[in-house]
């Protein structure tokens, strides 16, 4: 199958340029590995021969061949600063994010079709409320929408605790309590960020003339929106759902932060700032992992979703 | 931590504060049963980042809980006692030669390894030398020691050779000597400890579950189990503990600290002296290569007016005394205390009347020092110092600021006089951050490393720090006190600061 084939080979390329535009991210930061160990107070000597014992003393191509023959070999190397496996730090903590980043987006994903719906095609007042909802929601950063409902479901409410302390040893979706609060707060910047994407496709496809005519027709809403509508917004739907999940399993180290979770983000941005150069690699390719396949499955679906975009 | 996510978490705490103003006298939320307290399990958020655990006892431990768990899964030679002097531990004696360079230390023979192995001095001194060999990633802790020369003399003891007369080998094997089997390198694996807590199996990057080893040469302790979670944010620390998910919560802002004061359910433990901000004034750089700019600037600072904005005043006021809680710090110096005229009138006698363009280096790494570095470019503004506040991002402040900028604030959390000096004071050192090179004063350090008499060394060591204050290119202004908090029936938690706080083995919860 060519055209399958193609979009593998795209994805694969794709994933091997964000490998390289994030090595290359990584390297341009001010200082390395050997001065986040050094903590400031060892000589040049000493920190030549961190260096070289890390490998930080090898041209920086080298250095990426040697991740990326590691990543397609299964072993992604160790921690610079704490020398453990990258593979043993990404699987202790792929769970807590997974559950997090899944429990986001079983929010977000409904509230992002509701929104955009309501955004389009509800009663005028509706639409402008909804509409600067939506503004709002999505310039939103994650700690201001965390410290709201930490004091509205926590402090106020007492339904959830205001930090997540999972228990040592116990898989985190049996702690639903603990992700909520969490979870929330990426879906719902997640989802005002999805609805102002999706509601100018929704009102594209409203405007149609096909769909005029069926409202004349005198068709229920719900007819309409199942059998005109949804068919023409599945596939950049698809899209959407595959970008949001990658930026809710990118978007997790505040929230992991903020609620004492150890997850994968929380190790993305201490990584980055030790400058631990194999963990950011692996973890943020990881994500970037996501996304690809996300979009790959998204176009390998788009076609099916909607017959009519296939033809030229 | 990123300097972005740092600012986030500032955002939250004071979003959070605001809006739960009222918060402290409801009751705090509970997590359900399933996490609940058995008295038998203590749970404590400390300070640190689960990513950056390190499972290598001798290298660099980032944060407190790495300290905390290396305490727990090995002994030590000596810990650092509440009044500041050197408690045994593994080692029970450590005696010099008529020299001071050849120490004997005798180690308890009792203790054994959780692999049934008995701990001997050859496994002491092979882990010496192991830190010895990683002097780059723990600060140069083994430099006043000639390990090739040391040797074990039998089961029990070894022999210590220090480089030059040395009478503090109590100190200098205090907190971080942790002792590992001999020959023992790879630390991915676990390794046999012999501390009083062993790392169980159950666990991973959430938390570290340790259960008591009963072998335990030392004080039973109460709790049968210590689960040691590393919390980067000191607001989800403090939270954690509010809403029953720990029972102990380290270094809480300043901020919570003080709504929780008459909340009975936690008990607010303060250690005095725990942190310090030296403003840093770099010797060999105008306009601080004069004295009279130096004494300026400690004279134009409002001490009271730091302590009560930068800490919330809990604290005390600095006497620009590098290690004020260091048994050996000189006592009964007068307060030094705010006077604009003297300081002007110095500003003016090295020809700087009409002012001068500085530029202060501070970052937001550490809880109030940009407000510190802000309120002391104001202070200083009245003795005519135009000072420009630079905020530097946090994950290269240690290799772009310190020991690299001429004026800049450091951090220092309770660290000995001497190992300050080894890092700080040496001249000659890439990281003699203020350019302290004083030949007399270094021979007077000599002298008082080879004085054994303890009364008579403490004397010449005082009157060390004493000069350092007048003469050299620190300025401190305020002390910050540790602010932990725990549960009401928690008792036992180690009352001394730096290394001494991490060893929580005796704490124990009634009820």
């Amino acid at each position: 199958m060519p055209r399958l084939a193609r979009a593998l080979v795209r994805s694969g390329l794709l994933l091997i340029a964000a490998s390289v535009v994030i090595f290359l991210c990584t390297a341009a930061l001010p200082g390395d590995a050997a001065d986040a160990l050094g903590g400031g107070r060892a000589t040049p000597e000493e920190l030549a021969r961190l260096r070289a014992e890390q490998g930080l003393d090898r041209p920086l191509h080298i250095r990426y061949l040697d991740w990326l023959s590691g990543v397609l070999t299964g072993e992604p190397g160790a921690s610079l600063i704490t020398g453990r496996p990258v593979a043993e730090l990404v699987a202790q903590r792929a769970g807590v994010t997974v559950a997090l980043a899944g429990a986001a987006l079983a929010v977000s994903v409904p509230l992002t079709a509701a929104l955009s719906w309501a955004a389009v095609s509800g009663p005028r007042r509706l639409r402008s409320a909804v509409n600067a909802l939506i503004v709002a929601g999505a310039a939103l950063p994650q700690a201001v929408v965390a410290a709201a409902l930490v004091a509205w479901l926590s402090a106020a409410w007492g339904w959830f605790p205001p930090v997540s302390m999972l228990p040592a040893g116990e898989p985190p979706w049996r702690r639903p309590d603990l992700l909520a609060l969490p979870a929330l707060t990426l879906a719902l910047p997640a989802a005002a960020y999805g609805a102002a994407l999706l509601r100018g496709a929704i009102a594209d496809v409203l405007a149609r003339p096909y769909v005029r005519d069926a409202e004349l027709r005198g068709l229920s809403p719900v007819t309409i929106g199942l059998r005109y509508v949804l068919p023409m917004v599945a596939a950049p739907a698809t899209r959407l759902l595959a970008v949001l999940l990658g930026g809710l399993v990118a978007g997790t180290a505040v929230a992991e932060t903020l609620f004492g979770l150890a997850g994968l983000g929380e190790l993305l941005v201490t990584a980055i700032s030790t400058r631990d150069v194999p963990v950011v690699q692996s973890v943020a390719i990881l994500a970037a992992a996501v996304v690809v396949a996300g979009l790959f499955a998204a176009d390998t679906a788009a076609p099916r979703l909607h017959p009519k975009a296939a033809r030229p | 931590m990123h300097p972005q996510l740092r600012r986030r978490s500032a955002a939250i705490v004071t979003a959070v504060a605001l809006l739960t103003g009222c918060a402290a006298t409801k009751p705090a939320v509970t997590s359900s049963p399933a996490a609940g307290t058995s008295t038998g399990t203590i749970r404590y958020a400390a300070p640190g980042s689960p990513s950056n655990a390190v499972t290598d006892p001798h290298g660099l431990l980032p944060g407190e809980s790495d300290v905390v768990r290396m305490a727990l899964t090995y002994d030590v030679l000596t810990v650092p006692g509440a009044d500041g002097s050197s408690r045994s531990r593994l080692a029970t004696a450590w005696e010099p030669d008529a020299t001071l360079t050849k120490w004997r230390i005798t180690i308890r023979g009792d203790a054994t390894f959780s692999d049934g192995r008995k701990v001997k001095a050859a496994d002491a001194l092979f882990s010496l030398r192991r830190m010895g060999k990683k002097a780059a990633e723990n600060f140069g802790r083994m430099a006043m020691f000639d390990l090739d020369a040391s040797k074990v003399i039998d089961d029990t003891t070894f022999e210590l050779v220090t480089k030059k007369p040395y009478a503090e080998v109590g100190k200098a094997l205090e907190g971080a000597t942790f002792v590992v089997p001999e020959g023992i390198d790879d630390f991915t694996k676990p390794v046999p400890g012999s501390g009083p807590f062993r790392p169980a199996s159950k666990g991973g990057a959430q938390a570290v579950v340790f259960e008591r080893n009963d072998d335990w040469w030392g004080p039973k302790p109460t709790a049968k189990v210590i689960e040691v979670r590393a919390v980067p944010d000191p607001q989800a620390r403090a939270q954690a503990l509010l809403s029953g998910q720990v029972d102990l919560a380290g270094g809480v802002p300043a901020t919570l600290a003080k709504q929780q004061e008459g909340n009975s359910a936690v008990r607010l433990l303060r250690r005095p002296g725990a942190t310090l901000y030296p403003l840093v004034m770099r010797m060999d750089t105008k306009p601080f290569d004069d004295l009279r700019v130096r004494e300026a600037v400690r004279l134009a600072l409002d001490r009271k007016q730091l302590l009560d904005t930068v800490f919330l005043g809990y604290g005390e006021i600095g006497n620009d005394l590098i290690t004020p809680k260091d048994p050996t710090s000189p006592k009964n110096l007068p307060q030094r205390t705010r006077d604009l005229a003297r300081a002007k009138q110095l500003m003016s006698e090295a020809g700087l009347a009409g002012g001068i363009d500085l530029t202060l280096h501070t970052t937001t790494a550490y809880p109030g020092m940009d407000s510190a570095a802000t309120l002391i470019s104001q202070q200083l503004a009245e003795i005519g110092m135009k000072v420009k506040v630079s905020v530097e991002p946090a994950d290269t402040y240690f290799s772009a600021v310190y020991a690299r900028k001429p004026f800049y604030l450091s951090y220092l959390g309770g660290i000995p006089f001497l190992d300050v000096v080894r890092v700080t004071l040496t001249p000659g050192s890439p990281t003699n951050e203020t350019a302290w090179k004083d030949p007399a004063w270094s021979a007077d350090l000599d002298k008082a490393l080879a004085e054994p008499d303890d009364a008579e060394r403490r004397a010449l060591l005082a009157d060390l720090q004493t000069q350092l204050r007048d003469q050299g290119g620190y300025a401190i202004w305020a002390l910050s006190d540790r602010l932990d908090l725990a549960k009401a029936g928690l008792s036992g938690v180690p009352e001394g600061i730096g290394f001494a706080s991490a060893f929580i083995d005796q704490v124990s919860l009634d009820g």
